[in-house]
């Protein structure tokens, strides 16, 4: 092979490994995305029948088995969610629905678990592992939980499952022979040192179903503090399906939480558990990385009907920042489409 | 598409199709087995170098997809064949990269995928309409109607989207796995297509395919799981058919390989761009893969018609490789 036939191959390979090292695309993806829609007024954090929610397309996400780090349950229950997603510029819900027989919303027995799902957001830009991200590329983890919500209307403890339960002795209780002490009965709260320390699963209220959590990586797992717990939730059981909506203001102070804008595209995974097939923990069905979208923001009607919505404007300033280079790098490929039909129609002349 | 055709089409077509198999076997299988490697560093050092040269890859594909695709629609124009396709896939680069730039949605995600569709209807439009093998020509139906079946799929999601439709689109389940089948018989209709005379190629064919068809058995035998996750991540299959069912497929197809190969047409790179571009392509490169392979099948031995007088200029003017 000539020299002058290994020029343009060895053009393109060079631009190759220059396009690589800027990190240029030059493939668009065209999986599932999520479309936030935008509304005006308040969302409905708490009404997943709320007639608003048909004003967002639903993605139906595949789920399959957790099969990388053990323990593993290969035939997970869970095989797909629905999702929706409406924002109103301020806060954003995501109402996830998924098919279950059983309503798994004790944890008070060992030989119990509860049926929870998980919204996961990368904290960084790219996609780390969907599960669980990785080291370099922390994800932020919304997590609610059946028994957490049953929990906020009524608080089950082990005379709940156990209702002949006794108790000889509670000691550092500042009161007489108890059935069941509270937290309010100890003399210190530090004899409580779980709950003393702020770990949740200690708390005897419970503010939100929802446990707001980081992680980089396989057992990284970490609740942020009582404090960053700024995710709140609703779920429902009816006729073999939960209807779970997340809700949490787009933008948030912690480091650690993922925040949102509109007009831009984020990836986002879920994760759900069948409480009734012993699933825990890892022992899940996962989904892959797939994109959510908030749609730009209009002020349509004060209240939140079935409104009209419009295609929201460009953020012309915030593509200005990518456009500009991006665009050079469209007009090169298509200028070596041209380059390429030019030099072989001059080589023919040769 | 006759050996002599074939060398009259620049080598941006073979450079493309290493290009595709370096990117989809390295970036899309390899990397996936990470997690079961040790993390020692010079297996961690060694693993960051394979995806390094993975990505060099996929960005080399992407180039050289987009060239592909605007050289056939220039064939195309040149030859004044029509202008439908060559528009169409024009159309296609454009919204492609403009895609980078603009996240793809509403209208706009809707006309991506109709174009994808109309390519693809375009092509086979102008391969039935020539005289040829019916053979060929059914068997070029599967590999088109799994390419079909996959962009309805993302078509309806689009459409509802732009249209406010509260959704989700039905079907969505019955149609991805309707266009699985048609993928895993796009390979057995390929090689009955044009390798199942007996004694045509030999033995060969078979023997060499019969490997990577083994290993594949042998990897699912042992952990079904495992081989799952890596065929749906490399592939976009999701191995919901009986095993055996892929296996076979995965033979044939690397007899249609190695004796295309051994004969010097066309079909083998083919085969290979459709692997690399694999099943419900979420890429658009992966999409201009699998429409560059469909343009390549649908060029007939010695079938008058587009194909065939690209290459008979190309090889009377003296076409030389790019």
């Amino acid at each position: 092979m000539s020299k002058r036939h290994l020029l343009l191959p060895g053009l393109l390979l060079m631009l190759a490994a220059v396009l690589t090292f800027l990190k240029v695309p030059l493939a668009s993806s065209q999986g599932l995305t999520l479309v936030a829609a935008e509304v005006s007024g308040e969302l409905p954090m708490t009404d997943p029948e709320a007639a608003v929610w048909q004003e967002a397309t639903a993605i139906e996400a595949p789920l399959s088995a957790q099969n990388v780090a053990r323990p593993m349950i290969l035939n997970t229950q869970v095989r797909s969610v629905t999702a929706r997603a409406l924002h109103n510029g301020s806060q954003i819900a995501l109402l996830v629905e998924w098919a279950d027989d059983t309503q798994s919303d004790e944890m008070v027995r060992v030989q119990d678990f509860r049926d929870a799902v998980a919204v996961q957001f990368p904290l960084a830009e790219g996609q780390p592992f969907f599960c669980m991200g990785q080291p370099g590329g922390n994800v932020n983890i919304w997590h609610w939980k059946a028994d957490w919500q049953a929990d906020i209307a009524a608080r089950r403890d082990v005379n709940t499952a156990y209702a002949n339960m006794y108790v000889d002795q509670y000691p550092f209780v500042g009161i007489g022979e108890a059935l069941l002490a509270s937290p309010a009965d100890y003399t210190d709260p530090n004899y409580l040192p779980a709950l003393a320390s702020g770990n949740l699963f200690a708390s005897a209220t419970y503010a939100s179903p929802v446990e707001d959590l980081i992680a980089g990586g396989f057992g990284s797992l970490t609740s942020q503090p009582v404090a960053g717990q700024n995710v709140q939730g609703y779920g429902v059981w009816s006729d073999g399906r939960w209807r779970v909506i997340f809700s949490r203001d787009l933008k948030s102070q912690d480091a650690d939480d993922v925040n949102l804008s509109t007009g831009k595209v984020y990836s986002l995974a879920f994760a759900a558990w069948d409480g009734a097939n012993g699933e825990r923990n890892g022992q899940k069905s996962t989904s892959q990385w797939v994109s959510l979208q908030l749609e730009g923001m209009i002020p349509t009607g004060p209240a939140p009907q079935p409104a009209q919505r419009a295609a929201a404007p460009l953020d012309w300033l915030g593509m200005a920042f990518v456009f500009g280079p991006m665009a050079l790098v469209a007009l090169l490929a298509l200028g070596l489409v041209g380059g390429a039909v030019a030099l072989s129609i001059w080589t023919r002349k040769q | 598409m006759d050996s002599e055709a074939v060398k009259s089409l620049p080598s941006l077509f073979r450079w493309l199709t290493l290009a595709a198999l370096a990117d989809w076997l390295i970036t899309r299988t390899l990397t996936r087995s990470a997690i079961f490697v040790p993390k020692s560093p010079p297996v961690i050092t060694a693993y960051e170098a394979l995806g390094l040269i993975g990505q060099w890859a996929f960005t080399l594909t992407s180039l050289l997809a987009l060239v592909a695709v605007g050289w056939m629609a220039f064939r195309l124009l040149r030859a004044r064949r029509g202008i439908v396709l060559p528009i169409t896939l024009l159309g296609l680069l454009a919204l492609s990269l403009l895609f980078v730039v603009i996240p793809p949605g509403g209208w706009l995600a809707v006309d991506y995928h109709l174009l994808v569709i109309a390519a693809a209807g375009l092509i086979g439009w102008g391969m039935w309409t020539r005289a040829g093998g019916g053979g060929r020509k059914i068997a070029w139906v599967f590999p088109a109607l799994a390419l079909l079946a996959g962009e309805a799929l993302q078509l309806n999601q689009a459409l509802f989207g732009a249209m406010r439709w509260p959704g989700p689109p039905p079907g969505a389940m019955t149609l991805f796995n309707l266009g699985e089948l048609f993928a895993v018989l796009s390979m057995v209709g390929l090689w009955w297509a044009y390798c199942w005379h007996p004694g045509q190629d030999g033995i060969r064919p078979y023997v060499l395919a019969a490997l990577p068809a083994l290993a594949f058995s042998a990897a699912h035998l042992i952990n079904p799981a495992m081989t799952g996750i890596v065929a749906i991540w490399s592939t976009g299959l999701t191995l919901y058919l009986p095993w055996p069912v892929y296996a076979v497929s995965l033979w044939l197809a690397g007899v249609v390989v190695f004796a295309s190969l051994r004969r010097g047409d066309a079909v083998g790179w083919a085969v290979l761009l459709l692997a690399a571009g694999g099943y419900a392509p979420q890429l658009s490169t992966q999409v201009f893969l699998i429409l560059i392979a469909l343009w390549l099948l649908s060029e007939e031995e010695g079938a008058p018609g587009l194909g065939y007088d690209i290459a008979v200029w190309a090889i009377g003017n003296r076409a030389s490789s790019l």
